[in-house]
């Protein structure tokens, strides 16, 4: 039985579950480290894969829909960043907003343009970047066929992610940019001390934040499921939050966590297929990545420091 | 500053009051009127939107009805969001507790079947307190012991909430049949209509008491709301409370136990949004099943906001989301808008109320006007 | 031609005016002190040259050109840097990393962290100021910290140095060396303003002296020309008693006994090892020592906000060891916090609140979990008559007093309730005269009524005026204990920076056993 669940489509699943969390994630922890809490990546995420689908509806053309869910995650983190930045608002409740803004307009949007609720028509997707043959027979070729099926068989976005932790890693611990985010959510005023303009400094950040949270929304709509569906996000934002903390607020350690994730979610997929075999409603395996970031969350804290100036607006005076 | 003068004590008590709700009623103003610019540019007219809204809210004592339906879980869980906020908890995941706390309910009374209402109807919602209590204990205490934040671990637990109730009308607590529900609660765990309360001939006199839907559960929410504004202004429970909520250090300098407090503050909303899940079941849809709430835990977010986490606010701002929502259908029906601009309407009072920087601003930039000339 | 010069620069806040037409300049390699109470406006003025805060008026002059300072960059290109009073590093980044913030050296947005590297050894051997580059800020004391802020100034090539009270947290020795450097500071063509309210430091420092009451300059002299009596009545406006009397200590029963505490800190490193002492009724004891060597988690776990490890805390015949806040405060032990805004009061709260928080479970204020507001309304308008908080009402909310009536109510609280043992933790920091002079009479007031005093403080005029005795705290231990006599500022100042350590441990002697002599 064992091996019909470790199979190379569970991995192969596991990275591309995580590819969403993991895009999420590290622009969460961007954000963060800049001293910006940003809980509304549930919205954002939701808002890129919307308008994503609706631009390959429109067009027929993918690529411009990842553009645009970009473009959308970048608009909507804007309200964010001037609620919290220039208004100082309280982050937690700005995101809070952001996040039923994002339910409301998508919803509004799903009737006004298509006539229902629900889900939208099927959209072109982006398949697979690579299509390498499985030759023969052999151990080789066996070791072959999973590492092609676990690395060789996803779409665009998923590796993008991988590039974009990889360098996001190296921006924030080597060059001018990622040194002055680090300081930004330790000591803003500190900061502000030696010129840099904090509000400047902030904004990028959330707006970074934004792009790969609409990033995330492209994957799942364009890459993943092929149409959208309204609140199809389903708490995801809010585990990359779990996954930004997991990974001490790097974009590596993010990568990582959502990893994690994204294996419990294929695992309890697998489980789910496997229905008959083991006796278990579906509903308990649906619970699990709820459950894991809890435990995840709990678990964690205590070691792991925040950036201290995270979620308090700087005032000047 | 200068002595308070006599006589006018009155009517600054008067300002104080409107300056608090000042903020509030501009940020719902602001929203209605962003919502009004949306219904606009998507090519409908927001006056016959609005005045849809209306008919369908206040328009007839059942439309009024219709509000205060809508109006009771949201006074329940604005409350509970606000009694959290009031110690500095944001327990974002009130739809959870909601869930269990109808879930609760609905089983103490499929448990106690037919029997007097005044057995049943206490036990149900002595139930879903301690429900709403249970489901926010394991995220307070992660709280209060390791820090694990309150935002995360609620919002996973009204998932982990959703599907475990999912998974009980779906399986042991589905009533015989396709259709994933429970059974239906016996009339005598029911709270009653408001309008079954007066005899038919009252109804026929008074017009106004034909209040359709609206059920029992409003007073349950009215009580409540009292309850909390007399606890947070008069015991030592709520002292400790809103203590811990302004300043954690003081309070544990003071001798005020921080974990604790979390804890019970965390709990009490969560007995609050159990309560909410109550009504619904006991008083709008008679049985369980996976769909019951339409998102009023975080609606009470919005509610709470816009009350500012005073007891009392909470009841005038349940009561326009009650009135928006109620009226979101009509207006779908016949201003053809469709009723998720409710939604975006809440979100935008969030924003306002947050962003509250933008009337302080002003008021700030003309104080300072006036001392620069002064001096 | 002045390096630095203002034409009356007027700053506004919402409800005061900061700064009302200041004007002076600053010569090359001149010491310029700005001498003033706290809440004088020094350090407004300084932060509005420095480009933090925009002025509402006036003119800045730099080299004799007019500037609109617009930002802290633009400050930065004009030569002027600040070390602020609070220090403005980033804790968890190195020496390095601090001190190039905003300049880093490299290409294309890369830094180059070697390069970024040599030229901070290089500064700092420049000028005699040893740190060591790789070090995190955290790991840091608190002098070296002020040695990588003053490296910063001069790597972003400042002309014109200023210093925000930069002696405040330091010891008479290193106040010393600091001295030293400044001078060497401005033997290379620097100039500096140096920003204080303690007149000993301008006497011995300063070219020329500028000193400003209420937002204004009201005065200007030079040390030769003045002397510690003439300064403060400038600075205060009227004569001001620099010492205390007091009557003689009468030593009653002990009050409070501490047997060898130990006591853990936040970084898991021990803060109090093993230190014992006890205070009698009628008595102020006082620990003097340099911040951060334990007084604060010495005074923590005597009150129950952190667990010692072992060691016994009495209270008369109480063990109040393991009691927590709350039963420390039922016992009898009040507690002025050394930070009022964070420990000391909740500023949301009004007047009243803030007065019965602590008592606000106990009878007559509440019975059976039900609170009582009008007998608290009472108790509050007696203790705001009795410590002479001024303000309109006992519902204005405490965020909106200054900070001497904040002070105030907070010393209402703790006293008003008549505690058995007071604890004052830096009971005047950042008070103007005449609040200090108030807390000071009232801790001697206690003292007087018989009650036991335990006073932590950092400014050793304090610890010199009201205590019977003094324990000098060094690296978790008392090293040194000392009777009111033989207490001077300069063998204080030797014991809190270890002085002395080394010959009590090679005479077995354990430093102190309290009680009276």
């Amino acid at each position: 039985m064992l091996d019909s669940i470790i199979t190379p489509d569970l991995f192969a699943a596991a990275i591309r579950i995580a590819t969403p969390l993991a895009l999420a994630a590290i622009g969460g922890t961007i954000c963060e480290r800049s001293g910006v809490v940003n809980i509304a990546l549930e919205g954002i995420m939701l808002t890129g894969a919307f308008f994503g689908t609706a631009v390959v509806l429109a067009t027929g053309e993918p690529w411009l829909g990842v553009i645009a869910a970009v473009v959308a995650g970048i608009s909507i983190s804007a309200v964010h960043a001037f609620a919290s930045i220039n208004l100082r608002s309280d982050q937690t409740v700005s995101g809070t907003a952001i996040n039923l803004l994002a339910l409301g307009v998508t919803g509004f949007l799903m009737k006004l343009w298509y006539g229902h609720p629900g889900t939208t028509d099927q959209i072109k997707t982006l398949g697979s970047v690579f299509n390498f043959e499985a030759p023969g027979g052999g151990v080789l070729a066996e070791v072959w066929r999973w590492v092609n099926a676990i690395l060789f068989t996803h779409s665009p976005i998923v590796y993008l992610a991988i590039i974009i932790a990889i360098v996001a890693q190296w921006a924030v611990f080597k060059t001018r940019w990622g040194l002055r985010l680090r300081a930004l959510g330790e000591h803003p005023r500190a900061v502000d001390t030696v010129g840099v303009n904090v509000a400047r400094g902030r904004w990028i950040a959330v707006l970074m934040s934004g792009a790969l949270a609409g990033l995330a929304g492209a994957n799942l709509t364009i890459e993943q499921v092929g149409s959208f569906t309204e609140n199809m996000t389903n708490g995801r934002g809010f585990i990359a939050l779990a996954a930004n903390i997991f990974g001490r607020w790097t974009p590596i350690g993010s990568y990582l966590a959502s990893l994690l994730f994204g294996f419990a979610d294929a695992l309890q997929i697998k489980l789910q297929i496997l229905r008959g075999v083991i006796n278990v409603p579906p509903q308990f395996f649906q619970m699990l990545p709820y459950i894991l970031t809890v435990v995840v969350v709990a678990g964690v804290i205590g070691r792991a420091v925040a950036p201290a100036a995270s979620g308090v607006p700087y005032r000047k005076d | 500053m200068s002595e308070p003068r006599e006589g006018t004590v009155v009517q600054r008590r008067w300002m104080t009051i409107l300056q608090k709700a000042g903020t509030p009623v501009i940020s719902a103003l602001l929203a209605i009127a962003v919502g009004s610019i949306i219904i606009w540019a998507s090519g409908y007219d927001p006056l016959a939107a609005f005045a849809a809204l209306f008919k369908g809210s206040f328009g007839s004592p059942k439309a009024v009805g219709d509000t205060l339906l809508k109006s009771t879980p949201l006074i329940l869980t604005g409350l509970a969001v606000a009694y959290g906020f009031r110690a500095g908890l944001f327990n974002i995941g009130a739809e959870g507790q909601l869930f269990m706390g109808g879930l609760a309910a609905t089983a103490v009374g499929l448990a106690l079947g037919a029997t007097s209402w005044w057995i049943s109807v206490p036990l149900m919602l002595l139930a879903a307190m301690l429900a709403g209590a249970a489901w926010a204990f394991i995220p307070a205490l992660l709280k209060a012991r390791i820090g694990a934040h309150e935002v995360i671990t609620t919002m996973m637990f009204t998932y982990i909430g959703r599907y475990f109730v999912s998974y009980l009308v779906n399986g042991p607590m589905k009533e015989p049949g396709n259709i994933p529900q429970t059974p239906a609660l016996d009339p005598s765990a029911q709270l009653p209509r408001i309008a079954t309360l007066f005899s038919e001939g009252a109804r026929e006199a008074l017009p106004i008491l034909n209040l359709g839907r609206a059920h029992m559960g409003i007073f349950v929410a009215l009580i409540a709301a009292v309850v909390i504004w007399l606890i947070l202004k008069y015991t030592t429970l709520g002292f400790e409370n809103r203590a811990v909520g302004f300043n954690r250090w003081a309070s544990e300098t003071a001798g005020i136990s921080v974990q604790w407090t979390t804890v019970k503050a965390l709990c009490i909303s969560g007995v609050l949004a159990g309560l909410a899940g109550a009504t619904e079941v006991m008083g709008v849809h008679h049985r369980l099943f996976d769909q019951f709430s339409s998102g009023f835990g975080f609606t009470g977010i919005a509610v709470a906001l816009l009350a500012k986490n005073h007891p009392l606010g909470v009841i005038p701002a349940a009561l326009l989301f009650g009135a928006l929502s109620a009226g979101a259908t009509t207006m779908q029906f016949e201003a053809k808008v469709p009723q998720d601009i409710i939604q975006i309407i809440q979100a935008l009072v969030i924003f306002f109320v947050a962003a509250e920087e933008i009337v302080l601003w002003f008021v700030r930039r003309r104080q300072k006007e006036a001392i620069s000339h002064a001096g | 031609m002045a390096v630095l010069e203002l034409r009356d620069v007027t700053k506004v806040f919402p409800g005061v005016v900061a700064n009302d037409r200041v004007s002076f300049s600053l010569e090359k390699g001149e010491i310029l002190a700005l001498l003033g109470e706290n809440g004088a406006g020094k350090s407004t003025i300084m932060n509005v040259v420095y480009g933090l805060l925009s002025s509402d008026g006036g003119e800045i002059l730099i080299d004799g050109e007019p500037v609109n300072m617009r930002s802290p960059r633009q400050a930065i290109d004009l030569g002027i840097g600040m070390v602020h009073q609070h220090f403005m590093l980033i804790e968890p980044l190195t020496v390095t990393e601090n001190i190039v913030l905003g300049r880093e050296p490299g290409r294309l947005g890369v830094i180059d962290f070697a390069l970024a590297r040599t030229r901070v050894v290089e500064l700092s051997e420049r000028y005699g100021l040893k740190v060591d580059p790789d070090a995190k800020i955290a790991d840091l004391a608190v002098g070296m910290q002020q040695r990588v802020e003053i490296l910063k100034a001069l790597y972003q090539g400042a002309r014109v140095l200023i210093l925000d009270e930069p002696t405040a947290v330091l010891t008479p020795q290193e106040v010393r060396e600091l001295f030293a450097v400044i001078r060497s500071l401005v033997d290379e063509g620097l100039s500096v303003v140096f920003i204080t309210h303690k007149l000993e430091e301008v006497m011995a420092v300063s070219d020329r002296i500028i000193v400003m009451r209420a937002g204004r300059v009201v005065g200007e002299t030079r040390p030769e020309e003045t002397d510690d009596v003439g300064l403060a009545r400038m600075m205060v406006g009227r004569d001001v008693v620099l010492r205390v009397e007091k009557p003689p200590s009468t030593c009653g029963d002990t009050v409070l006994a501490v047997k060898d505490l130990h006591v853990m800190g936040d970084r898991g490193l021990e803060a109090v090892a093993g230190v014992s002492f006890t205070v009698c009724a009628g008595e102020v004891v006082a620990v003097a020592g340099v911040s951060g060597n334990g007084q604060t988690e010495l005074i923590e776990s005597i009150v129950g906000l952190r667990k010692p490890t072992s060691g016994t805390v009495h209270l008369k015949d109480i063990d109040i060891t393991h009691a927590g806040p709350r039963k420390s405060i039922e016992a009898g032990v009040s507690h002025i916090p050394e930070d009022r805004h964070r420990r000391g009061l909740v500023l949301q709260f009004d007047i009243a609140e803030n007065l019965v928080l602590g008592d606000h479970r106990l009878p007559p204020y509440a019975k059976n979990g039900i609170m009582k507001p009008k007998v608290i309304a009472e108790m509050a308008e007696k203790r705001i008559a009795d410590y002479d908080v001024r303000t309109p009402s006992v519902s204005v909310l405490a965020g909106n007093l200054s900070g001497g009536n904040q002070q105030k109510l907070v010393v209402a609280r703790e006293i008003g309730r008549e505690p058995m043992l007071l604890i004052a933790a830096q009971p005047t920091r950042g008070l103007d005269v005449g609040a200090i002079e108030f807390v000071h009479r009232e801790v001697l007031a206690e003292r007087a009524r018989g009650r036991a005093v335990l006073l932590v403080s950092l400014e050793l005029e304090e610890i010199l005026s009201l205590a019977d005795r003094v324990l000098v705290m060094y690296e978790g231990r008392i090293v040194r204990e000392l009777s009111a006599e033989e207490a001077d500022a300069e063998t204080l100042g030797y014991y809190m920076t270890g002085g002395g350590g080394d010959k009590l441990a090679a005479d077995g002697v354990v430093p102190v056993m309290g009680g009276q002599q």
